[in-house]
């Protein structure tokens, strides 16, 4: 009886279930591949078309989409200083060029260009990411630090930080499409805008976030290496007053194959200083020497890039030394002055 | 017995409320039927473009920025398959937008045409979801699983569940790594490094010696008592 009454109870809570259920389909679709071809042949009759342009679509407000751009980002964008920022100078002319298409002869807008604010956002970005890195990495030579800003303001990576932080769509540009150029130009003028709107320090965190970040997923080497690395670690050494480079071969495997690895290690009066493989001993040595070099920098390692420092840059100059002024008396001259 | 019966039932209804299914990174839903299909093997997933979940422009390295910039919520005012939708916008859109005030939400209205959602995500992706009769409920499950995903992620396989811009910790391996020092040094032929490897009893057979020590010894203490 009791196992009757659980079966009843149980069919009560089944009605309640949803069967899983798997529903195979038979047969094949033959029609399916002669009508993809088909509509192939005609796209490519068609050739390319023209990519739906968002900011011209039905559903768009461009002040929420200006709102939102300053609450996504969590930033403190004053909202005229915004829209200028975003402002390109071929949008201006288009304007006035559409008063004048309808009889203005002197047409008047009140809207102002972004040229300004991208000569000052460029020289104010510039500025901080010299100092941010020089803070970061202060026994980096200064050429490494130039080399990292030059990677990190050249076109491509500002057009890529801008498009990503969403400035594509709201850019305000004749054609509205903003090309590779427009994109890089408008990160360098809102940081212009996020100046003037809070101060320098606030937009120091704001290129420190979005463009200084970018270096995490970069290998430092890649953008940076110290050409004649050999040349460059005795010259440091001498300065040193230590021991010059002995590179030693300290393995090697494969020799009479196609592929031979040798592995030198470079040190200075018995003192491991970095080490190395390559396919000849030639490559081997130049690459000891690198690892060396970027084991005295500093740089061997990604975690020595922090993304969680402050910037002024009234305040933080970077003196980091040129590689012919480096040694590490020099350095720690330059560090004490620092504290 | 009952009571596993019932336990059964109640796991199954929750399974069964899952209907979206989330991974690292917010990427993958399973929601093309309302339940999980069992047993089924295809080899679709191999047309899909194959990726890595990433994280757009290092999100969360400097500051965490939600990915999803606009979205578009289309629905019919008097068609039955936007209940749910028109409910949904009633009732949670307001949350929606207060919560996310970086989303820009658009309503469309259009006669006699499924509901659907438009999201658009900071990478350039657009993602396209038909609502067609679905529920409060679930239209905030998908707002959600919007909201927290970074880019359109339906038409791609997922190779591994993380990925990493440096693989090897420890750096790549060479014929020289784990090798013991001393053999640097050593003079080849050498009797010592050349014979064959003397592997140590294993743990198994240690125990399964001792085990069988313990017996003799309780079988010699039997026949002594005796």
């Amino acid at each position: 009886m009791t196992t009757l009454h659980s079966c009843a109870k149980m069919i009560s809570q089944l009605h309640r279930l949803i069967p899983i259920t798997c529903s195979g389909q038979r047969g094949f679709k033959r029609w399916v591949a002669p009508v993809k071809k088909v509509m192939a042949v005609r796209q490519k009759k068609m050739g390319p078309q023209p990519v739906p342009i968002r900011n011209t679509f039905l559903e768009w407000n461009f002040d929420a989409e200006i709102f939102a751009f300053n609450k996504r980002l969590s930033e403190q964008f004053d909202s005229e200083l915004l829209v200028q920022a975003l402002t390109h100078r071929s949008y201006v002319i288009q304007e006035e060029q559409k008063q004048r298409d309808v009889g203005i002869t002197e047409p008047k807008l009140d809207i102002e260009d972004n040229r300004e604010m991208i000569e000052e956002g460029a020289e104010l970005t510039s500025r901080i990411v010299v100092s941010y890195l020089g803070k970061c990495l202060p026994l980096a030579p200064e050429e490494c630090i130039f080399a990292l800003h030059d990677h990190l303001l050249s076109q491509k990576t500002l057009a890529h930080v801008s498009s990503h932080i969403g400035t594509k769509d709201i850019i305000l540009v004749a054609g509205n499409i903003a090309d590779e150029g427009i994109l890089a130009d408008t990160f360098l003028a809102l940081v212009s805008a996020l100046t003037r709107s809070v101060d320098v320090i606030h937009a120091g965190a704001f290129v420190r976030d979005f463009l200084i970040a970018t270096l995490a997923e970069k290998d430092l080497i890649e953008i940076w290496t110290p050409s004649n690395p050999l040349e460059n670690l005795n010259e440091i050494l001498r300065k040193d007053n230590r021991q010059l480079a002995e590179p030693r071969l300290i393995s090697q495997t494969g020799i009479n194959s196609l592929i031979p690895v040798y592995r030198v290690a470079v040190y200075s009066n018995k003192e491991f200083l970095g080490v190395g493989c390559g396919e000849t001993i030639d490559v081997a040595k130049e690459v000891a020497a690198t690892d060396a070099l970027l084991r005295i920098f500093n740089l061997n390692n990604y975690q020595n890039l922090k993304y969680d420092l402050k910037v002024d840059i009234s305040k933080d100059n970077m003196e980091n030394l040129p590689l012919t002024k480096w040694c590490t008396e020099n350095v720690q001259k330059v560090l004490q002055l620092k504290t | 017995m009952n009571k596993i019966i019932t336990s059964v039932v109640e796991n199954i209804r929750t399974f069964t409320d899952v209907t979206t299914v989330f991974f690292i990174g917010g990427a993958l839903s399973h929601r093309d039927t309302a339940y999980p299909v069992i047993g089924m093997s295809t080899n679709k997933s191999l047309f899909l473009k194959a990726a890595f979940p990433r994280a757009p422009l290092n999100n969360g390295i400097g500051r965490y920025v939600c990915q999803l910039q606009r979205v578009t919520l289309k629905f019919c005012k008097n068609n039955g398959s936007s209940r749910g939708m028109r409910d949904f916008l009633e009732n949670d859109l307001l949350n929606f937008a207060n919560e996310n005030p970086g989303v820009v939400v658009y309503v469309k209205p259009r006669r006699h045409k499924t509901p659907v959602i438009v999201a658009e995500y900071l990478n350039g992706d657009r993602f396209w979801h038909s609502c067609r009769n679905y529920s409060r409920e679930e239209l905030l499950k998908w707002m959600e699983h919007i909201r927290t995903q970074a880019g359109d992620m339906t038409n791609v396989r997922l190779r591994k569940m993380w990925h990493t811009s440096f693989p090897s910790i420890q750096g790549p391996w060479t014929p020289w790594t784990f090798k013991n020092p001393e053999h640097i040094f050593a003079q080849y032929p050498n009797k010592e490094f050349g014979q064959a490897v003397q592997y140590k009893p294993t743990a198994t057979e240690e125990l399964k010696r001792l085990f069988k020590e313990q017996q003799e010894a309780k079988a010699v203490q039997n026949l002594t008592s005796s």
